[in-house]
């Protein structure tokens, strides 16, 4: 049987290119997604309800595990340091809570970075059969990621009350010196969520890295360091000022090395920009690559 | 009478991809490092072609069947036209403002712990619906479904048929310009196939709308299309017009084609006895 391809077709009338150009300037493409941000918004709060609740679908105190999980992580800090077992020297503000609170922030910025990292191969099956704007996704995994956050925050606030910590006025800023550690986080979250696709071994030295970065940070030590070597990363680390800054503003309302801290902040917003800016040329191509994995 | 208006236009498309997982991530990699548009007519090692020189025409009020062997590139195809792939060698064309619904895998984004009707409104979102026009479709998700009650329990406890029937109902809700059903109606029961082909061509009469239906189910495509492409390696090997009986009978054919002479024929009886 003989096949019949026609193969010659005249060109079509009235029709304009399908799904826009792809090779729109940053800016433009960023005007984009905002655009279809709002276009989306009901699937953006959508995905978060589903993000949040899904886990506790099948409990019967539901959410109420958003609060008992930090509180019983508060308890055991206590029980450690009642028993004496964590006594690191000097910290301008009682251990514990000097710790409960560092890791805190520290958490703030590795979430940003585990949750934006995993977002293609996290999604990957859900993205190659359903068409949507994918920065949806994004944006749904920081918003849950500030969630998260927010709720054993407010439990640590008391936890620092209660060891006499007294907050000034000052600690009403503070969660606007977390917006550069947001920044930061996502920025490299963005990066590597490219490289678990086609560089899975780069992807997990990163993880590697990004744990291994909260050792070479002042969060269960306090920032003044013996070890030469040590004392060495600290004081290039971005992240000794970002934790640091916002830590002393809440609970001193004191500013640590502002200087530092404002040009850190400063390069971790452009740093986030040129990552998103290679996610967005980049994301698109790599899901096809995904769907072989 | 003047002809309908084309409205979706494909024109020498082609995507590759590659075979092996190791030179995937390789050339993925090393894709953001250079420039690979210069190069993309040219196969590097492993690389073969999804979609290779692929050119039609979908005109309003049709229902454009494409079948073909695993493998051959009807969904890539699809996910090309639906802009889940990116594009680079060819032409996509439509209308301006055109709405396209695609329908690759039914479940994709329902929550199995979410109840039918929470569903709608989260499949409903991922097809770009906002909660005002979910709301004004729930009446007709619900009874185009046929679920009642079963709409408040958990998706995760439906049966495939049951997914099925919802989440066609969600997607035909959208009230597409362009609905591409890729092998979505391959489960369920007959009754609920046989009103969404009776639906679908009673959809495509109206001004603007076209239907893009990929299956390998030629007894589905022989009731419900009414044109037919055959495709087979990334390429369109056959064309209809309006016999799609004899695409069908070619299509067939060309699946059989390995075979010796005498088993071929007979096979080809036994299928066309069947489903033809």
């Amino acid at each position: 049987m003989s096949s019949k391809v026609s193969g010659n077709y005249p060109p079509a009338e009235n029709l304009v290119p399908l799904h826009g150009n792809t090779n729109e300037q940053f800016a433009t493409r960023l005007i984009g997604y905002a655009r279809h941000l709002k276009q989306y918004s009901y699937l953006l709060q959508q995905l978060i309800i589903v993000d949040i609740t899904n886990a506790y679908k099948r409990s019967f105190i539901g959410l109420s595990w958003l609060v008992i999980t930090p509180i019983v992580s508060v308890l055991v800090w206590i029980l450690l340091h009642g028993a004496g077992i964590m006594e690191p020297g000097k910290t301008d503000i009682p251990y514990p809570a000097y710790v409960l609170l560092s890791t805190s922030i520290w958490s703030f910025f590795q979430g940003a970075y585990q949750v934006t990292s995993n977002v293609i191969s996290n999604s990957g099956r859900f993205m190659v059969t359903a068409k949507f704007p994918h920065e949806v996704l994004v944006v749904e995994q920081v918003i849950v990621h500030i969630i998260n956050f927010v709720i054993p925050f407010f439990i640590n606030i008391v936890v620092l009350l209660a060891y006499g910590i007294d907050f000034s006025w000052a600690a009403l800023l503070f969660p606007l010196t977390l917006i550069p550690l947001l920044f930061l986080g996502t920025g490299l979250g963005l990066l590597v969520a490219l490289l678990r696709v086609v560089a899975v071994d780069f992807s997990k030295l990163a993880d590697q890295c990004v744990t291994f970065l909260m050792f070479l940070t002042p969060i269960i030590y306090a920032p003044q360091i013996k070890l030469t070597w040590l004392a060495s990363i600290v004081k290039y680390n971005p992240l000794t000022y970002l934790i640091g800054f916002s830590r002393n503003l809440l609970t001193q309302g004191t500013l640590y090395e502002p200087y530092y801290y404002f040009v850190f902040s400063l390069a971790s917003l452009v740093f986030f920009f040129i990552c998103l800016r290679i996610f967005m040329k980049y994301e698109g191509n790599l899901l096809e690559r995904l769907i072989n994995v | 009478m003047s002809d309908p208006q084309v409205i979706l236009s494909v024109r020498n498309v082609y995507k590759k991809f590659t075979k092996d997982i190791k030179y995937n991530m390789y050339y993925g990699f090393r894709d953001m490092l250079s420039n690979p548009e210069a190069t993309y007519m040219t196969l590097r090692e492993k690389e073969f072609w999804a979609i290779q020189d692929v050119s039609f025409d979908l005109s309003e009020g049709e229902i454009l069947g494409i079948v073909g062997a695993n493998g051959s590139g009807k969904t890539s195809l699809m996910r090309l036209i639906a802009g889940i792939y990116p594009l680079e060698r060819g032409a996509l064309r439509g209308l301006p403002g055109q709405k396209i619904t695609s329908v690759f895998a039914l479940k994709a984004g329902m929550q199995p712990l979410f109840t039918g009707r929470e569903n709608i409104h989260i499949k409903g979102a991922i097809f770009g619906m906002s909660k005002s026009e979910i709301e004004a479709k729930m009446a007709f998700i619900e009874e185009f479904s046929e679920l009642g009650e079963k709409l408040d329990m958990p998706f995760g406890n439906y049966s495939s048929g049951m997914s099925a029937r919802l989440a066609y109902s969600i997607a035909i809700a959208t009230d597409p310009d362009i609905f591409i059903v890729d092998e979505a109606l391959a489960v369920g029961d007959s009754v609920f196939k046989a009103k969404c082909f009776d639906h679908l061509k009673t959809y495509v009469q109206q001004p603007g709308k076209g239907v893009l239906f990929v299956s390998n189910n030629i007894r589905k495509l022989l009731k419900v299309s009414s044109r037919i492409l055959v495709m087979d390696k990334g390429k369109i090997i056959h064309e209809s017009g309006e016999d799609i009986r004899q695409a069908l009978h070619f299509y067939v054919d060309h699946c059989l084609r390995h075979l010796e002479k005498g088993k071929r024929a007979a096979k080809l009886k036994t299928v066309t006895d069947y489903d033809l």
